[in-house]
This record gives structure tokens, sequence and C-alpha cells, in this order.
């Protein structure tokens, strides 16, 4: 590693070293209240460096007291109700090699939600031409919270975790939420091919697809063959270069290590921003950073 | 299935389709709170103009006082797209920042919490809020990621939070863009108000908003936040596919008041929609004025600002005739 790359992975670490709150998570910004997301990839960041495996002990058992009695984690110790965050918990949980009934409740939790257009009314709807689009809603996916409907960062989320999950408890509900998740997420390809939040189209006009996540939607989508993602990774390699956005830019760089590729590093600065989340989402990119830990492959 | 059970669910896929469920004939809007409201139409041709006067003698004719308050501005911050009219134009945002100064607000901050892009600093970079505006950064808060509490009732639900920011703000000023929309017909100072529930909590966009009822959640939105004020950024607004896909239309225009049903309400006369067959207005009513004779206005005259803005196929029939 170059001292310049040294340097950029160290002060990221440094950083989230220097900004745990004392409950043991993570905020958005420095001094902020502790959130599930942050503290996910600040966890995963941190994940084997030296001298961190108390903290980040801290960390996971503050997250795992946020389960409710459904399984499903609440995204912060202030909020009620759980969210897409539950995807997280599970994919920490197989990081840190843990599965117990608290990962199994958590897992039936993410098997249990679907999105809420794939209900029998909507795919009415659909069927009966009431609806001015062109989206695919025969497919299940996962919403950011339970009765809503599915998007893509949500459904990515909850395939890695599954992904990660079959490694130790495969069940043929888990390799049909897989399936679906998939099928979910190539339907709603954009016609550049990459993906927008949500549908590629409204009201019959094309959206644009964001860089943010098509680089998630690839991420869920490990394991699928090289013909069916060649387009959306081209893209993502564009977006890399040419996206304003340093969140998009992270993540792209994360998805495409994952799919095998060499990337630049997401940002210049050797300095860490105070944006937690993107400063552990830039270390995790790092060539020597721990992407690795979401590579799932396709499920075992 | 019911129409306030059944849009949400279009909506709600993202983006699925409108489902033209026009009303055929819309009962009359109810006359309102008692009383009637200002509303200031000033005259802005462009940005480079002195937009800070200009604001100042709207705010005035409204009679806003703002001494002594924590200012929050609310921009209309939506994509990484500085080339077009997506955005409300950072030049608004840095003149209101010194107008509720001169004012003798304690306090101004500025917050947004975009609803499809998740990185609303490089966003606010993008869209020059961060250049142009003085002290940015220390003022900004990203209210996707801030700190929630919970408020209880909001459309029934037990809890719904909203960032912290947003709930310590004396007077929140809706600092929005003049532009149709796709599933609203128009957004506006009301619909702005999206804005300001976390991402965090309820994704990107705010599904739970689409699930609530567009309409309603705006109403709701409303109902909940009354200490406020909008600026109606109409300088150029946006026409056709709003509110990211549309073209640009100049307007030369800020509407600006503190009974926020009235500013949307002259707003859609401007562009050419009749407010009273716009739903969430028609559902705020007893929140705010519709009707012209309740809505005193000061500055410029309707008439001699209209100007109408295309519409979609879905929404023609809100056209003003």
């Amino acid at each position: 590693m170059s001292s310049v790359g040294g340097v950029y992975l160290e002060s990221r670490l440094k950083f989230l070293r220097r900004t745990q709150n004392p409950d043991g998570g993570w905020g958005y910004f420095p001094d902020k209240q502790s959130w599930f997301e942050p503290t996910t990839y600040a966890m995963l960041a941190l994940q084997g460096t030296p001298g961190t495996d108390a903290s980040l002990d801290r960390a996971f058992k503050l997250l795992r007291s946020w389960q409710t009695p459904d399984g499903s984690s609440r995204p912060s110790g202030e909020v009620q109700g759980g969210t897409w965050v539950t995807a997280q918990a599970v994919t920490l949980a197989c990081v840190r090699g843990i599965y117990d009934d608290k990962v199994r409740n958590s897992v039936d939790w993410l098997l249990r939600v679907v999105g809420a257009e794939s209900s029998a009314a909507m795919r009415a709807a659909a069927f009966f031409h009431l609806l001015k689009t062109k989206a695919d809603f025969s497919h299940e996916g996962w919403p950011w919270r339970d009765g809503n409907a599915s998007w893509v960062e949500p459904t990515a989320q909850a395939l890695v975790a599954l992904k990660k999950v079959s490694k130790k408890n495969r069940s043929p509900e888990l390799d049909r939420r897989v399936s679906e998740g998939e099928a979910l997420l190539l339907s709603r390809r954009c016609s550049d091919g990459g993906w927008n939040q949500g549908n590629p189209n409204v009201l019959n006009y094309d959206l644009p697809s964001y860089p943010e996540t098509t680089a998630l939607a690839l991420l869920g989508l490990q394991g699928r063959s090289h013909a069916e993602l060649d387009q959306p990774l081209a893209l993502a390699a564009r977006f890399r270069a040419e996206t304003r956005s340093s969140l998009a830019r992270a993540w792209l760089v994360i998805a495409l290590r994952c799919h095998g590729g060499d990337p630049q590093p997401a940002g210049q600065d050797t300095s860490a921003s105070s944006d937690i989340m993107l400063t552990a989402l830039e270390a995790l990119g790092h060539p020597e950073g721990n992407y690795g830990l979401l590579r799932t492959g396709a499920p075992a | 299935m019911t129409r306030r059970q059944f849009i949400p669910l279009v909506a709600a896929a993202a983006t699925g389709g409108y489902a033209s469920l026009k009303l055929q004939k819309p009962p009359k809007v109810p006359d309102g709170p008692p009383g009637s409201s200002a509303v200031a139409i000033v005259r802005a041709r462009s940005y480079s103009e002195d937009l800070v006067s200009h604001m100042l003698a709207g705010v005035r004719q409204c009679g806003l006082d703002a001494r002594g308050k924590k200012v929050l501005l609310k921009p209309n911050l939506v994509e990484f797209d500085s080339a077009t009219v997506i955005n409300t134009d950072a030049s608004i945002i840095a003149a209101a920042v010194e107008v509720f100064h001169r004012l003798g607000a304690s306090e101004v901050k500025i917050g947004e919490g975009p609803g499809h892009r998740r990185d609303t600093l490089d966003l606010a970079d993008d869209a020059g809020y961060r250049s142009n505006i003085p002290k940015f950064e220390s003022i900004f808060t990203d209210l996707n990621r801030d700190d929630v509490a919970a408020v209880h009732g909001f459309a029934g639900e037990p809890d719904f939070y909203f960032a912290k920011t947003v709930l310590a703000a004396d007077l929140i000023v809706s600092l929005a863009k003049m532009k149709t929309h796709h599933w609203a017909g128009a957004t506006l100072s009301m619909k702005n108000f999206f804005g300001l529930v976390p991402g965090s909590i309820y994704g990107w966009p705010k599904n739970k908003l689409h699930y609530i009822g567009i309409p309603e959640s705006v109403v709701e939105l409303n109902r909940t936040f009354r200490n406020t004020f909008a600026i109606v950024d109409g300088v150029v607004g946006m026409e056709g596919n709003g509110p990211i896909q549309g073209t640009p239309k100049h307007s030369g225009v800020l509407v600006m008041g503190s009974d926020l049903v009235a500013v949307d309400a002259t707003c859609c006369r401007i562009m050419g929609l009749d407010p009273e067959k716009v739903d969430y207005l028609r559902m705020a009513a007893d929140l705010g004025h519709v009707h012209p004779e309740r809505i005193e206005q000061r500055g410029e005259t309707i008439a001699s600002v209209q100007s109408n803005f295309a519409l979609i196929e879905e929404f023609q029939h809100l056209r003003l005739v």
C-alpha cells in the first residue's frame, strides 16, 4: 500500500475510532445520537483492525438491544418499530459468525416481509392496465418499512443479508425469496442498465438510473451471471468516474470490488469528512479495506 | 378499493402509474378559517436582481414578525442537476438568510431532507449552496439524518418522527420552487414539507407518506407545523413533467405569505391551475384560504404575472378556465 493510500485508510479508521458514542454506537455525524446504519458500516470498516474488539462488542450489543419482539430491528434507540436495517443486523451477525435465536428471528422477519405492491389488489390493477407503468409487480422484494412498497436499496440489503446467512442456514423459502428479490431487481433496471430508487418508469417517462442505487443493486445481485451484469457493471464504472456524489462513489467502489474490479479509491482526500457513514464506506472500499465482508456470491 | 387506498398503492410502486381518477364536479371548497390572509407577489425577473430587497418588501407586506425567533429555512433540494431548475436557487436561500437576520431572528438555519438522493451535503454543494451561502456548513442540517424525536398522532400514527432541528424551530420558512408535480399536480410551499420527514426512518423516498396518501400527508404536515411562512421561488419554475423531469418556466415572481394554503392557491392561479381542483388544497381548506375573495393580494396582481405552466395529460383537468 502506498503511503498516501495508507494515510487515506488510517485517517478514516482513526476518525471512526474517535467518534464512537459512549453507548457503543455511531451517529450519522459526530456527537449525534447513535443509529443502526452508520454503526453497521463503522463496525464493518473497523472489523479485524487492531484494538477494536471491545468497542465492536459494545456496538454489537447495542444493536442487538434494538431488536423488537417481531424480529425486526429499530433504526435507533429513540425510534419504535423495525425497518430495513434488520437486513444489516443479519449481515453483521454473519460477519461476526453468530447464528443464534436473535439472528433467526431477524431472518424470519426478512422472509415474512414483502413489498406491498405484491398484493393481489396491485397485481390485479396491473393486470387490467389500470397503472400507466412498465413495472413488473410479479416479484417480491423488500420495503423500507413493513407495509410499504419494495425499493431497490432495501431489497439489495436484504439480498446481501440472506445470501450471507445462507452459508449457515439455507431453506427453500430463503432460496425462493433470494430468487424473487433478484428477479425484482433485474426487472427494474432502467433503460441505461442501472437502477433508480424504484421503478424505471413513471407515467411512461423513463427515469434515469442513480449511481448509488446502481451500486447497491449490484451488491444485491452478486453471484448472477456476467451476461446479466456486464451492462450495469460498465455503467457503474462510468458512474464511478463521473458522479459528483461522494456517497455514490463510495458505494460504487465497494460494489465494483465485490464484483472483482479494481477501481480507484472513492475519495482523493487523505482526511475523513465529518460524515461517519460516508467515512466508513470509503474505508470499506479501500483496496485494503473490509469490502470483502459484503461479498456474498450466490446463495451457498 | 377506495381511491384513498388505491392511489398510495400506485404511487408507492415508485412511481408506478397514476390512476387518473378525476373528480368530475368537485364540491365547493369550504370558506376556511375566519378572516383573510395576505399574500405578496413580488416581481424578480432574474436571480441576479436584488433579491434581499424584493424579499424584505414581500415579507413586510405580509406583516411577518420574525424578531427573536429561531428560523429554519427549508429549501427544495432534490437532484444533482445544477443545469436545470429542479432545486430552489441558491441565491434565494442566501437572500432569505440575510432577510431573516435583518428581521431580527435570533437564529437562522437551513435544513433539508431530500426525498430521493441520500447524499444531501454533496447535493447542496452541487446546487451551489455551499459556494453561495455564507457559512453554509455551520448552519445546514441534513434532516434525513438528524437526531429525531417523536410527535404523537401524526396521521393517526402513535409515533411519527421528525428531526430535532425541525421541532426546535419557532418559524419554518418554506423556500419552495414553483413546479408542476406528476402526482400532486403542483409542488409548492406545502408539499415542500415532505423534506421535513427523516429518510433514516422512512426511507428514500419517504414511502410511508405515499401510504398515508400524498395530499393527506401534505395536509397533515402543514397541520402539524403551524408556525410557518412561505417564499416560493417562481423566478424560474418548472412546467410539464415536474418535479424533476420538467422544463424551465420563467415566471419572474416570488410569492410569500404566512398562510401557506393561500400562497399555494395564489401560485396555482399564477401557473394557470385551478387551486380548487388540487386535492391537497381542497383538503387543507380548514387550514387556510383557497378562495380569492379571502386572499388579500399584495404587490403585483395575479393577472399581471399569470402565465400557464404546461401540464402532463393526467393533470389537464386542473387547468384554470
